[in-house]
């Protein structure tokens, strides 16, 4: 600074000092919280997979609502339509139990019937029915990650 | 020398080289040295050489936020005793706490210790803020120390409620499991923020990994360096809040019209309450022995009431985890109940809304209440509406805890807690 500059102004080379230097911290500041919240995001799941399979139809009798405990679904088979129901209250993600009629969510006191719909308690939607084909070995091929809607069947 | 034999031995160690290396000033026997013993001391001078009388009544602040970091001094203890053992594997983690039980020597009260230190540090934090509202003492100059106060609130239930998950049984899978999901109700970083918290769509090891990383580093050394902001910030805002008393006027005094009779130095021209002119500072004592000898003994007895409870009753150890079968009711640790009870009518209104605006009430308090009466005074007449309103939400908050705690039974539906609770009847 050959020429002294009054204090409340800024020489040409003091603003572009100034500039780089914060655009260069807030660059740095900003890429590392990029990268680091980057890094806390999974990029590989060790879950269940959404996909599965669940045996014969013939497992199921007519009329009945099986609970499978890994995969936490009901599989309701009525005649020969088959559907998959979700056991993950809608609510805070408890497991519901089958009662005589519908489901009781344990946690919260959620009441779904038979279809899944909401009758009482504090769960925002019914429960998910999830999509189910059936493989060319002729097992139940259930998927997760397909929400289908509760009048969706798979007809044998 | 009739001096007790402890006193003796200190007194000549205190003036052997070794000694007097360490401590520069023996045991104190002048107000000199009294002042000294605090200011030359690392540990001590966190401290003021003297102390205001009313600072050292009881009444005052009952002590609680001393009695708060005493819990977490017990809470490091424990917590770093028990990471010997420790492993956060979803395999291992609750044969850890069986052996702690059952195997290692003194594991079980070391465990119950660290389990009773939590939920009693969480409660003395709150009965803190709580003293801290009641007696102003949040009102300039410690509006920043207030909220600073309110982020460690929020620190010590992320610290319980991240410990809560560690033993890997039913009570911790589920109270985690429905804790995250009241995250996943949150506007807009709901999900994510749930997904982000607990690696994954469900609870399981990377929840168990990321929850064990928050519980013993990450937190805890935000809680470090918050805490030692919040006790320097004591000192700086002038100690302990204090009621005005007569002669505390701001003296504000214009260089013009000084009287010409009288010089003045510069410190009689400074603004503000604290070194007052002409004042006899004779409410004021010095700090040792009077300020750290009561410390120390409540200090004692911290301890002691801890190691009691740890002693007679064994902290709550569940199942092995299950994702199939949530336990009847499922609960969230105590603290949260109030919360659960909420969340039973509403999970967005009663886990995101309402928490929500109480915790940005909290802290945006100093800046809202403005009115400057009723320092250093409990329950101040002039601050009736203030006070009303503060203890509505508490007693609010209380009830709901206690409804949440003991007047919901299986299907969280009503029950009195002191008939037989009906058996539950598991449907499937």
């Amino acid at each position: 600074m050959n020429h002294p500059i009054p204090n409340d102004q800024v020489s040409r080379r003091g603003f572009f000092q100034l500039t780089l230097g914060w655009l260069a911290a807030g660059f740095a500041v900003a890429a590392s919280s990029a990268a680091a919240v980057r890094f806390l995001v999974p990029n590989v799941l060790f879950e269940p997979s959404q996909q599965f399979k669940a045996g014969r139809p013939d497992d199921y009798p007519d009329g009945s609502v099986t609970f499978l405990e890994q995969e936490r679904v009901f599989i309701v088979r009525q005649g020969n339509t088959f559907r998959v129901l979700s056991s993950t209250c809608t609510h805070l993600g408890c497991t519901v139990n089958r009662a005589e009629r519908g489901y009781h969510c344990p946690c919260h006191g959620s009441v779904f019937d038979d279809q899944g719909n909401v009758k009482s308690g504090p769960a925002p939607r019914s429960l998910d029915w999830f999509s189910v084909s059936l493989s060319k070995d002729n097992r139940l091929l259930v998927d997760k990650s397909q929400r289908v809607k509760s009048d969706n069947y798979l007809v044998l | 020398m009739n001096a007790p034999l402890p006193k003796r031995i200190w007194q000549w160690f205190a003036q052997t080289r070794v000694g007097r290396s360490i401590f520069r000033v023996g045991l104190p026997q002048s107000n000199l040295e009294r002042a000294q013993a605090m200011v030359s001391s690392f540990l001590l001078h966190v401290q003021p050489a003297k102390v205001s009388r009313h600072a050292l009544r009881p009444a005052t602040t009952f002590g609680l936020g001393l009695i708060s970091l005493y819990l977490f001094f017990i809470l490091i203890g424990t917590g770093v005793l028990l990471m010997f053992y420790y492993v956060p594997s979803t395999d291992h983690a609750y044969d850890v706490m069986k052996d702690l039980q059952f195997v290692v020597s003194a594991g079980l009260v070391v465990r119950n210790m660290h389990r009773w230190a939590a939920h009693l540090m969480v409660l003395f934090v709150m009965l803190h803020l709580c003293r801290v509202f009641y007696t102003a003492a949040y009102k300039p100059p410690r509006e920043f120390n207030w909220l600073v106060g309110v982020g460690l609130f929020l620190l010590t239930l992320g610290l319980s409620f991240t410990g809560y998950l560690l033993p890997w049984d039913q009570l911790a899978f589920w109270a985690i499991t429905v804790g995250t999901s009241i995250a996943g109700y949150a506007p807009l970083i709901g999900q994510k923020l749930q997904y982000l918290l607990l690696g994954g769509h469900i609870v399981g090891q990377e929840s168990l990994t990321r929850f064990y990383a928050l519980h013993v580093i990450v937190l805890p050394a935000i809680a470090v360096l918050m805490i030692s902001v919040h006790l320097w910030r004591v000192r700086k805002d002038g100690g302990l809040a204090r009621p005005d008393e007569p002669g505390d006027e701001v003296q504000q005094i214009k260089l013009g019209q000084l009287p010409t009779n009288k010089s003045y130095g510069l410190m009689e021209l400074a603004r503000g309450t604290t070194p007052q002119v002409g004042k006899d500072p004779g409410d004021e004592v010095f700090s040792w022995p009077n300020l750290i000898f009561r410390e120390l003994l409540l200090g004692l007895a911290v301890v002691a009431v801890v190691l009691f409870l740890a002693i007679f009753w064994n902290a709550p150890l569940e199942e092995l985890a299950n994702p199939i079968h949530p336990p009847n009711p499922a609960k969230a640790p105590w603290y949260f109940l109030g919360l659960q009870e909420l969340v039973s009518y509403s999970a967005f209104w009663g886990g995101v809304v309402v928490p929500g605006v109480l915790v940005v009430a909290l802290a945006l308090l100093p800046y809202l209440d403005r009115r400057r009466e009723g320092v250093g005074r409990w329950f101040a007449r002039e601050r009736t509406v203030a006070t009303s309103i503060f203890t509505f939400c508490l007693i609010v908050a209380v009830v709901l805890t206690i409804i949440g705690s003991v007047f919901r039974g299986p299907n969280w539906s009503w029950q009195v807690p002191w008939r037989q609770p009906s058996a539950v009847v598991e449907e499937h």
